[in-house]
């Protein structure tokens, strides 16, 4: 290499020996892992209101407040498609609540109280869990 | 070292050197691919190809990126260094394939261009771990496309090796393009401390070889020298190998010395193929061999035999006793410069 070359990949190396770690840490320092937080507590916890349903299994934790439900995914689920849906009295998918990705706390709009909640896999149509409240 | 371009100089040493890469890119795709199943036996044969070929070319880029600095420090890796552009297209073969993959999966079906779905179906460009990290690959996957297509010989030779070689420098950036895409994309959604960490040791590997390779050299670039009537002092004679070449700095750049057939010859240390170290070379039929890729250039005068037009610049040499001198002013490429007599 010449003398610029040898400069110029000193620089850059210089340069992405700080900038890839401050990615690194801005990037993983809210997840689970390092985390000094839990964040699958509830962050109603302490609060107030009080829960209207709820429900828990090894998958969710739920709970149904005035107005919303809130969802707390335990851990991310294997499947690329995890849409919530109301459940009718017949066990039936109604409306689409919301959809689900990654482990963590999740907050949805309701209408009315549902009968009970369908979480479920669109692209593989297979019923991932389900509960009545 | 070919006077035409052919679209591979095939050798003995490259054919083994591209058996070895495409066997272990297979070997660890099927690896991959049976774990996977193993853990988990619902995976979808997209998700496997998507994470076998994305999680394969990162392993090969650190590869590629270590190998620079590893033969810098130490020659035995030299050999690797001789194909490094076979392994860099075949790294970006297994990133097409991992970019292809999961722009049909997430992209492709819906009723937008599947480009412009990669730029606007993720629209969180103010958060960074919700931050659409499918634009970083998307960018870091165009530079490997631009790299691997002017990889080739004529490509150097017409865009002149200072032009190739910053258009080749892009790869840092790509790197880091790499590891904010991971970061901020697979490891968002599936934590795991093993991966996590192995990208982090990887990262800190390569880093490091880069650093303490760029310090070591910059120590030889200020290395103190001894001016006599405008000569500057390289060494004893007795410090050169036959021939073999002593590597000395001269006004920031490096000049190699060879010593051969009782004589003693200067030139540029940087071989215009690639940049390699002629100084780190040997003289192989009266030729200065550049250890890289195996170009020649005749001791006396610079230039590649004929009918190769390679030439570096030349510098005037002279004997006291048994300390060597050069002269600091380099002549033009290609000068004939009388060898100093031992």
């Amino acid at each position: 290499m010449t003398s610029g070359q040898r400069k110029a990949h000193q620089y850059i190396w210089l340069l992405l020996a700080i900038a890839i770690p401050l990615v690194m840490i801005f990037a993983v320092k809210d997840l689970a892992v390092f985390s000094s937080k839990d964040t699958l507590e509830s962050t109603l916890a302490g609060s107030k209101k009080a829960s209207l349903k709820s429900f828990e299994n090894d998958i969710v934790k739920t709970a149904v407040f005035e107005g919303y439900i809130e969802i707390i995914l335990k851990a991310t689920l294997k499947n690329a498609s995890s849409v919530v849906y109301e459940m009718d009295e017949k066990g039936s998918k109604t409306r689409v609540i919301g959809q689900l990705t990654t482990a963590g706390i999740y907050e949805f709009n309701i209408n009315n109280l549902p009968k009970g909640i369908i979480i479920y896999d669109d692209l593989k149509k297979v019923e991932i869990t389900k509960f009545l409240f | 070292m070919g006077l035409d371009y052919k679209l591979v100089l095939w050798s003995k040493y490259k054919k083994t050197y591209d058996k070895i890469i495409a066997a272990s890119m297979l070997l660890y795709i099927i690896l991959f691919a049976a774990i996977t199943l193993i853990l988990n036996s619902e995976t979808s044969i997209e998700t496997i190809v998507i994470r076998a070929f994305g999680s394969l070319a990162i392993i090969m880029l650190h590869i590629i990126l270590v190998i620079g600095p590893l033969a810098r420090l130490n020659i035995s890796f030299l050999p690797i260094l001789f194909n490094r552009r076979h392994l860099g297209v075949s790294m970006f073969i297994a990133s097409f394939i991992h970019g292809g993959f999961s722009m049909f999966q997430f992209h492709a079906l819906g009723d937008v261009n599947p480009i412009y779905s990669i730029f606007t179906s993720n629209m969180d460009y103010g958060s960074l771990t919700n931050f659409p990290f499918q634009v970083l690959g998307f960018f870091a996957l165009l530079i490997l496309f631009v790299m691997a297509s002017t990889s080739h010989d004529f490509f150097l030779g017409n865009l002149s090796a200072k032009v190739w070689k910053r258009l080749h420098m892009m790869v840092y950036g790509a790197y880091a393009l790499i590891i904010a895409h991971v970061f901020l994309g697979a490891f968002q959604q599936e934590t795991s401390l093993f991966t996590i960490g192995v990208l982090v040791i990887g990262f800190i590997l390569v880093a490091s070889l880069h650093l303490i390779t760029a310090f070591k050299e910059r120590k030889i670039d200020n290395a103190k020298t001894y001016k006599k009537e405008g000569w500057l002092e390289v060494c004893n004679l007795s410090e050169i190998e036959e021939d073999k070449a002593k590597i000395f700095t001269v006004n920031n750049e490096r000049v190699a010395i060879f010593k051969y057939e009782g004589k003693l010859s200067a030139i540029h240390n940087v071989c215009k193929h690639q940049g390699g170290p002629l100084g780190e070379g040997k003289i192989i039929d009266g030729c200065i061999t550049c250890p890289w890729h195996g170009y020649q250039y005749l001791p006396s005068n610079g230039q590649s035999p004929p009918p190769f037009e390679e030439k570096v610049a030349t510098y005037e040499l002279k004997l006291v006793g048994e300390i060597v001198y050069i002269n600091p002013k380099a002549f033009e490429e290609g000068t004939e410069v009388k060898p100093c007599k031992i």
